[in-house]
């Protein structure tokens, strides 16, 4: 018997010596700056654009560089939304984040995992519209992250089939479905879509939702003043059908990564994306010539606003060890030599005061931002429960507006009665 | 006799404490957390008793989960399993370079799923409708994996294609377990193929059918990898399994609680369904 426990106690032991391995790994991260001066201090940065992987890195080697005491490494994992809500559930939160302005956001400060910026001196150079911004995404006057870059969407076209085929750059609805056809007869593919990837039907979505119905549709749902089966968001219903008529064939099975390569090689006249797509249709093919437009969702031109949010956005981890070296690395991705080298790579636009986008690709967009003609995205208002991807994926399937309404009506109530 | 004892402790307790670290105590988190709000990443949640569970009863994406994978896990049993028990019976026969055939099929077994379901994706994507165009055909020549209708046959076919390799293993190994000299027998008495096969091979594989039957079910209960490489649950909500949807709701859409609701719900289900196949195919064995 003795035996027994005595060989219990070993297994026991055994155990906790794996135990105390996987334990030990993770003190020796958080603390090792702590202890000694001269270690090396190790900043984990996690953002989510794919696209953006490359310049980040160019930055971090800059900073790496200059700041021998501190390493920042990237973390850039697919659907990286996904894997940081994960990872916070797991209470593993990494010290600096990088994310779009988006429902994730919102909820992820609300839960208070971010710590406060308020009052910080990075926040003085920043432009307050943006501030702003993320102040009404999350319902409070606190600053949890500082906006970095900015994006936009509208249409991107192809100069030298609209050159070809004459077409004017449209400024109304009316005039977009004219410039449409006139692509579609002159035997191009009018708009290509990217239906397969349920995320690329925010886009158009975004454009006809903030321009119809408008931003404040979203809030007075939440209070149940008003539904989604309401003529104003019929209209948004009905074009979203009418822009899959000159969606390429198979336009269903097609990718966002499709979508960039086609567009690239000239297939199609006109991509509803934002400019986060450019430098992938320019890696594609160097030589394309392309132009961006706001997408004119309504006739009444003053309504047809470029469809701009906070794309990049940089929060600190509430318990990271190292906020005085993220500060630090936040600092340094503000300086404007470094913003203008990342906004320059991405087509982005800047939140630091005095830095602009000069590329004559995005031009298109530059009256609208000088005028303020922009307006948020839609969805970020919407309850990530909801899944509105999913249903818009759904319904372009299925082409049915009233059980389009209804499904949002239905999602939105059954999420609201959840919480 | 205590000497002995001993050694059968040490090599379970160790077992047994990791499988509760690593299997047992989650599962008990998440009965704990279906009981609440909590949303996955706050500090603080409350209990709601049942609310969830009453909620999980009226959501219609839940049902629609539940009618895809099992639409989609019966049909892959079916097909896995008629289909490696023809190949199996294909290896075991002598035929020229046999042992390269075992290898090759064995091959998707040890390939990533996610690996697999890309390479498809991109099968489906491209090359089918090639070769569609080319030979006219409307219906190959647009993407399956975009069709509301059809996008779960192609997952599907990549589950079948992968999950063959390890059940034909398995019918392989239980074909050389047959005696030959039974055959033998057979032969004198002049049985034909069909009967040879029907009443002495597949009655002596019985054990083995049951627990590629249950095996294979299971797996495909649980289908997630191939969903998330080749259509990420859609289009709309047509390929979103159980899996996916409790996946997608609980991280993505931050309701961690409630979709915990469905998995313990979810958990029930495989459970009944694992003992009454089991209890099913052994009667059967013992009938055999």
């Amino acid at each position: 018997m003795k035996k027994t426990i005595s060989l219990v106690l070993v297994s026991a032991l055994f155990l906790l010596a794996l135990a105390g391995c996987g334990g030990g790994n993770k003190n020796s991260n958080t603390s090792n700056g702590n202890e000694a001066a001269g270690k090396k201090v190790e900043l984990e940065f996690f953002q989510n654009k794919t696209e953006a992987k490359d310049s980040f890195d160019a930055l971090i080697k800059k900073f790496n560089e200059a700041n021998p005491n501190i390493h920042v490494q990237q973390v850039n994992p697919p659907d990286a939304e996904t894997v940081l809500k994960t990872r916070v559930a797991k209470k593993d939160v990494p010290d600096i984040i990088g994310l779009g302005a988006t429902d994730t956001y919102a909820q992820l400060a609300k839960s208070g995992i971010f710590a406060d910026l308020t009052g910080d001196a990075l926040l003085e150079n920043i432009q307050p519209s943006y501030l702003n911004m993320l102040n009404k995404l999350i319902g409070s006057d606190s600053a949890y992250a500082i906006p970095f870059t900015a994006n936009a969407s509208g249409v991107i076209y192809n100069k030298a089939i609209f050159t070809e085929l004459g077409i004017e750059v449209p400024k109304t609805w009316d005039e977009f479905i004219v410039a449409a056809q006139k692509a579609k007869d002159g035997g191009k593919v009018a708009i290509y879509q990217t239906l397969k990837d349920a995320w690329t039907t925010l886009v158009p979505f975004n454009s006809l939702s903030s321009d119809i119905v408008g931003i404040d549709f979203y809030a007075n749902r939440a209070e149940g003043k008003i539904k989604f089966d309401s003529p104003e968001f019929r209209e948004v219903a009905e074009k979203q059908l009418k822009l899959i008529e000159f969606g390429q064939k198979d336009l269903f099975g097609k990718g966002y990564n499709d979508g960039n390569t086609a567009f690239a090689r000239g297939e199609a006249a006109m991509y509803i994306q934002g400019v986060w797509a450019i430098p992938e249709i320019l890696k594609a093919n160097p030589n394309v010539e392309l132009g961006v437009f706001p997408f004119p969702a309504t006739n009444d031109e003053a309504k047809n606003k470029v469809i701009s949010g906070v794309d990049t956005l940089l929060a600190i981890s509430k318990n990271t060890k190292h906020s005085e070296e993220a500060k630090k690395f936040i600092d340094f991705m503000l300086q404007p030599d470094n913003i203008q080298f990342f906004i320059d790579q991405q087509k982005a636009f800047s939140a630091v005061k005095g830095v602009t986008q000069s590329d004559p690709s995005v031009e298109g967009f530059n009256a609208a931002f000088e005028s303020g003609a922009i307006e948020d995205f839609s969805d970020h208002y919407i309850p990530s429960a909801v899944k509105a991807d999913t249903i818009i994926q759904g319904f372009l399937q299925k082409k049915d507006v009233d059980a389009y309404v209804k499904q949002f009506d239905t999602e939105w109530d059954k999420v609201a009665n959840r919480k | 006799m205590a000497k002995k004892k001993a050694a059968f402790y040490t090599m379970t307790i160790p077992a047994l404490l990791l499988f509760f670290l690593f299997h047992t105590f989650p599962t008990l988190q998440g009965i704990f957390y279906s009981f609440t709000n909590w949303d996955g990443y706050s500090d603080s949640y409350d209990f709601v008793g049942f609310k969830n569970f009453a909620s999980l009863f009226t959501d219609g994406n839940v049902l629609n989960a539940y009618m895809f994978t099992f639409k989609y896990a019966i049909v892959v049993t079916i097909f896995i399993n008629v289909l490696s028990l023809l190949i199996a019976l294909g290896l075991n026969s002598r035929i020229k370079f046999r042992n390269f055939f075992r290898g090759i099929y064995f091959l998707p077994n040890v390939l990533g799923v996610l690996i697999v379901g890309y390479i498809f994706n991109y099968i489906f994507a491209n090359a089918v409708p090639m070769i569609g165009e080319k030979l006219g055909s409307e219906m190959l020549a647009t993407n399956i994996l975009g069709s509301e209708k059809w996008a779960w046959i192609g997952i599907v076919i990549v589950a079948v294609w992968q999950g063959i390799a390890f059940n034909t293993i398995l019918y392989l190994a239980g074909l050389q377990t047959i005696p030959r000299d039974i055959y033998e027998a057979a032969d004198i008495d002049g049985a034909g193929t069909w009967s040879r096969f029907w009443s002495m091979t597949f009655p002596m594989l019985a054990s083995f059918f049951t627990i590629n039957m249950v095996l294979a079910m299971k797996n495909s209960l649980m289908v997630f990898d191939q969903i998330v490489a080749l259509t990420g649950g859609g289009p709309g909500r047509a390929t979103q399994s159980i899996a996916m949807l409790i996946y997608q709701g609980g991280f993505q859409g931050g309701e961690f609680a409630y979709q915990s609701a469905n998995a313990v719900i979810y958990f029930i289900v495989i459970v009944i369904i694992s003992v009454v196949q089991l209890n099913f195919l052994q009667k059967r064995e013992l009938d055999a």
